[in-house]
């Protein structure tokens, strides 16, 4: 068996106080049932899934929220959402985790490297909302 | 708002402008670009044609016990007693490189070199500052849109200063933009100017050489004869 | 002829034009005529989730407010801006509907709008061209305009999730929803139930990580194919292109055999009610659907009026 020791002092309670204050919700009334999982459409790409990347910020463990790839992998669909029996909007929970590497580190996808012929053929549309959610 | 007037020995009224952080008294009537060489300083870049045109005299100002923030292009501009000034010059943005016989005219070629467009937040803070009253934000809107024509006619009186780049909060560069759709509008969706390429032609081959000769031959005063009697007449018609 | 504001959104001028005209086409024929704003700005889909981000939110209530200025000059029209894009949908009821329970919000995005004349006063309603046809038209008057049932179309409907949630934008129940169902028999075709009615294409993810707008498509394609449908029908104009786009781009690689196309809806009712087939733009597709309609005789042979 191995142990790993989690620090929870002043960061971890600022960043689980971020999520809240940027996503309006309350962090704690997660009781890990895993419907949004169960429902959430992309969770087999995901490194981890969602209700285990809520349990991570419900214990502050900044670092590791913020190096998974699920907040960037979901589509903001909303299935999560309408089917928590807690009634948490879960997308708003992934949202303010984006919003948090954003308002830092200004854009997830770089612009400049889109090439030339995708820019082409891409739908206006496609581009508007992944701009929405992938740069601040 | 009171206007402190200060009278000079001639009675010129000035009023109390600040170029960049230091006071000066320039006379009222005066545009800032006049006020700023009044009070000593010499304009090597921000300046043009003088005349409204170029948009190298972009400003940015605010007035005394006014926290708002006002735009203005420099030569056509009258002062205003406690302005507070800085000029801006120059605007970052890069211009894409592109060769317009390649493209169409549709959303996909502006979003190709300018995909910075599709971060449009219409918030319209663009047109409040544009000195030549262009709604901006629907010029932009319109190129997102894939509505080229109506982009080019609404940007049509853009002096290119960089005003609303400089304020655009999803930093797009209004202006390039601008000029990209009427690019595209002008070679693909306006009428071939036939008398254009007629009369080009026509000067090729000379047909004027012989009008021109004369009129360069001519006195001052035989130009002036000339002038106050012309006619609008076609003489091949009449 | 009752006349409604209508919001295009930016990728009906682009990309969906056969699913604009025709809507519009459809419109007049069902005495629900769909006249579009004459100025608009582009919604900034997908909305934001944050509680703080008010600039993202000025451009679904200048939309809103520019449309209650066009209304004023139609006759007879309702106060509803009617949508044809499921994203624009969403991004604009949960603007409409949060300013209406927040005045803070309001109060800060009039203050931006004030300048420019087009202050929001929470008048509003957003529809979705969909609850237009069910509730106000009803299918029967539908059916009766249809004169080229669409015998032999083997339709699944793919709602695509922003027409369904949330429950502010919802148009429809969002575990078991009928819209699309309805209209789909209302037009003379066969239906086709898909589990994955509303399992997410992927959206914007085709941008920048296509890999994953792939791996959504060929499961919805693969549910819809295994249970007899030959087309699918959609009403969201981003959902339209991943999965057309992607077909093609999966078939080149033989990963996805015979391709099925994708419709909008209005498409749809423009062929069962004989309208001219131009104006559907099927050339604007990838997996062009003309084949599958000549071979059903629903396309491409004198019809006796």
């Amino acid at each position: 068996m191995s142990y790993e020791y989690l620090k929870f002092g002043k960061e971890e309670k600022d960043f689980i106080a971020k999520i809240e204050e940027i996503s309006g919700e309350n962090i704690y009334s997660c009781y890990q049932c895993g419907k949004c999982s169960a429902g959430c459409a992309f969770s087999d790409k995901m490194d981890r899934t969602v209700n285990q990347l809520i349990h991570l910020i419900q214990i502050g463990q900044k670092e590791k929220v913020l190096k998974s790839n699920t907040q960037w992998i979901c589509s903001s669909c909303l299935t999560c959402s309408v089917r928590c029996p807690r009634e948490i909007d879960v997308a708003a929970l992934m949202e303010a985790v984006r919003e948090y590497s954003l308002r830092e580190d200004y854009e997830k996808i770089i612009i400049s490297e889109i090439s030339k012929e995708a820019l082409d053929k891409l739908p206006n549309i496609a581009l508007v909302s992944n701009f929405r959610k992938k740069t601040g | 708002m009171s206007k402190t007037k200060t009278k000079q020995e001639n009675e010129t009224l000035t009023v109390k402008i600040y170029i960049m952080g230091s006071a000066h008294e320039v006379p009222e009537s005066l545009t800032i670009m006049k006020a700023m060489e009044y009070a000593g300083f010499k304009i090597k870049r921000g300046a043009g044609c003088r005349a409204g045109f170029c948009g190298a005299c972009g400003t940015v100002y605010r007035k005394a016990g006014d926290y708002r923030l006002y735009a203005a292009l420099a030569c056509q501009t009258q002062v205003e007693d406690g302005m507070v000034l800085t000029q801006l010059p120059f605007v970052p943005a890069p211009k894409g490189i592109y060769d317009v016989d390649s493209l169409q005219p549709t959303a996909s070629s502006i979003l190709k070199f300018y995909p910075e467009v599709a971060r449009c937040l219409s918030c319209n803070a663009c047109s409040k500052v544009c000195p030549q009253e262009i709604q901006v934000m629907d010029f932009v809107q319109y190129s997102l849109q894939g509505q080229i024509d109506k982009a080019a006619e609404v940007s049509f009186d853009c002096v290119q200063c960089g005003l609303c780049a400089i304020r655009c909060p999803a930093e797009i560069p209004q202006y390039h933009v601008g000029m990209l759709a009427r690019r595209l509008h002008g070679k693909y969706n306006t009428r071939t100017p036939e008398t254009l390429i007629e009369r080009v032609e026509e000067i090729e081959n000379g047909v004027f050489e012989e009008g021109f000769k004369e009129l360069i031959s001519l006195s001052k005063d035989g130009l002036k004869k000339r002038y106050t009697e012309r006619d609008f007449v076609d003489q091949k018609k009449a | 002829m009752v006349q409604y504001s209508y919001f295009p959104g930016c990728n009906l001028k682009t990309n969906a034009k056969g699913f604009e005209e025709t809507a519009i086409a459809v419109s007049k024929k069902i005495d629900a005529e769909l006249v579009e704003m004459p100025i608009w700005n582009c919604c900034g889909t997908v909305h934001t989730l944050t509680s703080d981000n008010i600039m993202k939110r000025i451009a679904p209530i200048r939309v809103l407010s520019r449309s209650k200025k066009h209304i004023e000059t139609l006759k007879e029209s309702p106060n509803q801006v009617v949508t044809l894009c499921s994203m624009c949908n969403s991004t604009l009821k949960i603007v409409n509907n949060e300013v209406k329970k927040d005045q803070e919000i309001l109060d800060k995005i009039n203050y931006q709008l004030e300048e420019d004349e087009e202050t929001y006063e929470t008048d509003m309603e957003v529809k979705h061209f969909l609850e237009i046809l069910r509730d106000i038209i009803g299918y029967e008057k539908i059916s009766e305009k249809v004169v080229n049932p669409l015998e032999g179309l083997k339709i699944s409907p793919y709602y695509g999730c922003m027409l369904l949630h949330p429950e502010e934008a919802k148009i429809d129940d969002e575990e078991m929803p009928d819209v699309l169902e309805s209209l789909v028999e209302s037009l003379g075709a066969e239906l086709v139930m898909s589990p994955l009615f509303k399992f997410c294409c992927g959206s914007f993810h085709i941008v920048d990580q296509e890999d994953i707008v792939a791996s959504q498509v060929e499961k919805i394609v693969e549910a819809a194919k295994r249970r007899g449908a030959n087309a699918l029908v959609v009403a969201c104009p981003l959902c339209a292109y991943n999965i057309d786009q992607q077909q093609e781009a999966m078939a080149k690689n033989s990963v996805v055999k015979s391709p099925i196309p994708v419709f909008y809806f209005t498409q749809l009712m423009a062929i069962a009610m004989g309208e001219p087939v131009k104006i559907n733009h099927f050339n604007d597709h990838f997996i062009n659907p003309e084949p599958l309609l000549k071979e059903l005789g629903l396309i491409g042979r004198k019809k006796a009026k």
